[in-house]
């Protein structure tokens, strides 16, 4: 649930539901230096995001509402608890009624992950914003490179 | 409500404003600047949070249509493929602009003369030439001398650091042969004048944190408000009035409250740029002009010029570290700026490289080309670009015609009710032939510079923040608005000042030239000020 929410968007099950879709967009990477976007804790981001985007919840809400009950058809416990192939395919079936979710929930996503100070790092970037550190430049040879340009000029 | 009556009134306290309100405070006359907007305060700027980049999407888009701040005006531009951009705020589109500053270069003022078309501008480089300068002082210009593209011209300033990435890329132009240069910016590289230098931070485009970038509400207005000059925010404008002698005598605005205001002055000085001011005179009715102040010519909100903008993007192999520096600029190529008709299109372009796309952006760019997918394939193909991405906008002459035009939209309003403008633009065919070379040229130097994949996108329907040529400058009262040093023909006490001017558009940034027009026209007003109603 947000801190900055009073009354929760989407319910403690479709966190958990938005949470392994998340592991799914961004999953984890196979020598673990970047984590998957859902166990980086980016729920809480989507769902802040979508407090004050009416838009976003338009889409995201009713995307849970209809893969948990694709879930339920199949008789699963819930979407965490599928492997992976089987939620891909829900997914799939997911993109042909809610065609927004994917890409919309993908959208967000890369948003929130990669200002993520985890991300950052493991980009090899310091985890912080730019300012007010900003970023040491080394100076060029200018006038080594410019000289055939000085040259042509000359001719 | 009517105020005390000013000399010379302002309208606009962006890049021109700010420099004739300098100007003129000397004068010690009663100045006054009216501005929409309000200070910007560079504590909230995004660059000081994580979510710096996706803001530039939002509350500071380009795009007052996406913004939609109180101080936007709408603007109607679903009858052009290029969307127009301005920002309202003491600085104007200072405050979002890259910086990047060069001048026009002579044959920019007479196209006629040099390739027949279009017209020549009424001045000339020469004549322009001590206000650039001047300007390069007081906004504290950061470039290197001798560029074989110019006249002779000096700096203040050293050029902004070319970086890994700017070397790659210079590696490609000096392959081909072709010109390059270290950009001019106004930015401080330096400490100057009490503005701290440049951290390389990368978001120039989201507002200065630093203050190193010039805006003119940390360059001129500063000085020209310890001079005397009064500057009030968040008073709009609603027309401009005439007296029974056809002389402008004032204006009515709205001010931070709302409440309708009078506001008289001997002298008015339009300084709202390409959209703002022909939108202001046509909205400026009266019986002596029924289709809009100083419209007696009806070129007002004629000949609108963008700059058709190329972006090109190449991938390399190695990271160029292109999330460090100045965003929008590093080096600046102008070989293919002057006209060559093989090419099959006259006038030309420059090519201004960009820096590289920060980590956000990266993603969703990826995602837009089909790049970055999300599963299980997600992490290689994103390692595969970031920080691996280089490019450049390329900026075309567009040509003025008299059907690219602003006009007052019929259903549209700003908040206050105010008739909003509408773009009517088509892409011309000169511009599309331009277009397509530009991609093509700079597809070659960014895989001469080792690039092993471009893309390209012309025109950017979202690059359309130079605004230019609907009140142009000329001697002829039938063809033109306003006079050889900005005087309206039909209104003597009514001055233009910015890229509302332009006789042509030049294959560069306005801005510089802007500010140019706007301290020449000031020096000119100063020395007709004994007779200039007469």
């Amino acid at each position: 649930m947000s801190a900055t929410t009073t009354t929760p968007l989407i319910s403690a099950a479709q966190v958990r539901t938005l949470t392994a879709v998340l592991d799914e967009i961004v999953p984890p990477s196979d020598d673990a230096r970047f984590p998957g976007a859902g166990a980086l804790g980016l729920a809480a981001y989507v769902e802040q995001t979508m407090a004050h985007t009416p838009d976003l919840q338009q889409v995201i809400t009713p995307g849970l509402t209809t893969l948990d009950r694709l879930v339920q058809a199949r008789g699963a416990e819930s979407f965490a608890a599928l492997c992976r192939e089987d939620r891909l395919a829900l997914l799939d079936e997911l993109t042909a009624t809610e065609p927004a979710f994917l890409p919309t929930l993908t959208f967000h996503t890369y948003v929130g992950y990669y200002q993520h100070e985890r991300v950052l790092e493991a980009l090899h970037l310091e985890p912080r914003p730019p300012y007010p550190k900003g970023f040491e430049m080394q100076s060029s040879d200018l006038a080594t490179l410019l000289e055939p340009v000085r040259r042509r000029a000359e001719r | 409500m009517a105020d005390a009556p000013v000399d010379v009134l302002i309208i606009g306290a962006g890049a021109s404003g700010a420099a004739l309100a300098w100007s003129l405070a000397d004068t010690r006359m009663n100045i006054l600047c009216l501005e929409q907007g309000d200070w910007m305060a560079p504590e909230t700027y995004p660059a000081a949070g994580r979510d710096w980049e996706i803001r530039g999407f939002g509350d500071f888009s380009v795009s007052p249509n996406t913004r939609s701040r109180p101080e936007d005006y709408p603007v109607n531009d679903s009858d052009s493929p290029i969307a127009a951009s301005m920002f309202n705020a003491v600085g104007g589109s200072t405050i979002l602009y890259a910086a990047h500053f060069p001048r026009f270069r002579p044959s920019d003022f007479k196209v006629k003369s040099v390739d027949g078309i279009a017209d020549d501008w009424p001045l000339d480089y020469e004549r322009l030439a001590p206000y650039y300068d001047e300007n390069a002082r007081m906004m504290g210009v950061a470039g290197l001398a001798g560029d074989p593209a110019y006249p002779p011209k000096a700096f203040p300033l050293p050029p902004v650091p070319l970086g890994k990435l700017g070397e790659t890329l210079a590696g490609g132009f000096n392959k081909l042969g072709w010109h390059w240069w270290p950009s001019d910016s106004a930015i401080a590289t330096q400490d100057y004048e009490g503005r701290a230098a440049c951290i390389n931070a990368g978001p120039c485009l989201t507002g200065c944190a630093q203050g190193a970038k010039a805006s003119t509400d940390i360059t001129y207005w500063p000085v020209a408000i310890r001079r005397g000059v009064t500057l009030k925010t968040r008073c709009r404008v609603r027309e401009i009035t005439v007296g029974p002698d056809g002389l402008v005598d004032g204006v009515i605005y709205y001010d931070a409250d709302g409440t309708e205001r009078r506001q008289r002055a001997e002298v008015v000085v339009l300084g709202c740029n390409g959209i703002g001011t022909p939108r202001l005179l046509l909205n400026s009715r009266s019986k002596q002009f029924p289709d809009g102040l100083a419209n007696r010519s009806g070129m007002v909100g004629q000949n609108l010029m963008f700059h058709p903008y190329a972006m090109v993007t190449g991938l390399f192999e190695e990271r160029l570290e292109g999330y460090k520096g100045p965003m929008g600029c590093c080096l600046m190529s102008q070989e293919f700026y002057e006209t060559d008709r093989t090419r099959g299109f006259v006038r030309g372009y420059s090519m201004e490289t960009l820096r590289g796309l920060p980590p956000v952006s990266t993603a969703l760019w990826g995602m837009t080309q089909g790049r970055v997918p999300w599963g299980a394939d997600h992490r290689r193909a994103y390692d595969a670009i970031f920080d691996r991405s280089a490019g450049m906008v390329i900026i075309c002459e567009d040509l003025p015609e008299g059907h690219n035009r602003v006009t007052l939209d019929p259903e549209l309003v700003d908040g206050d009710g105010i008739p909003a403008p509408k773009v009517t633009y088509r892409l011309s065919e000169n511009s599309t032939s331009m277009l397509a070379h530009a991609v093509a040229r700079g597809k070659e130097v960014l895989e001469a510079a080792g690039a092993t994949e471009t893309f390209a996108e012309a025109p950017l329907p979202i690059a359309g923040w130079h605004l230019m040529g609907t009140t142009r400058m000329g001697t002829d009262p039938a063809t033109s608005v306003v006079n050889e040093w900005g005087r309206a023909h039909d209104v003597k006490n009514l001055f233009i000042i910015d890229g509302s001017i332009f006789v042509t558009a030049a294959g560069v940034n306005p801005t510089n030239t802007i500010q140019a027009l706007a301290l020449y026209i000031g020096d000119m007003i100063k020395k007709n000020l004994a007779n200039l109603f007469d």
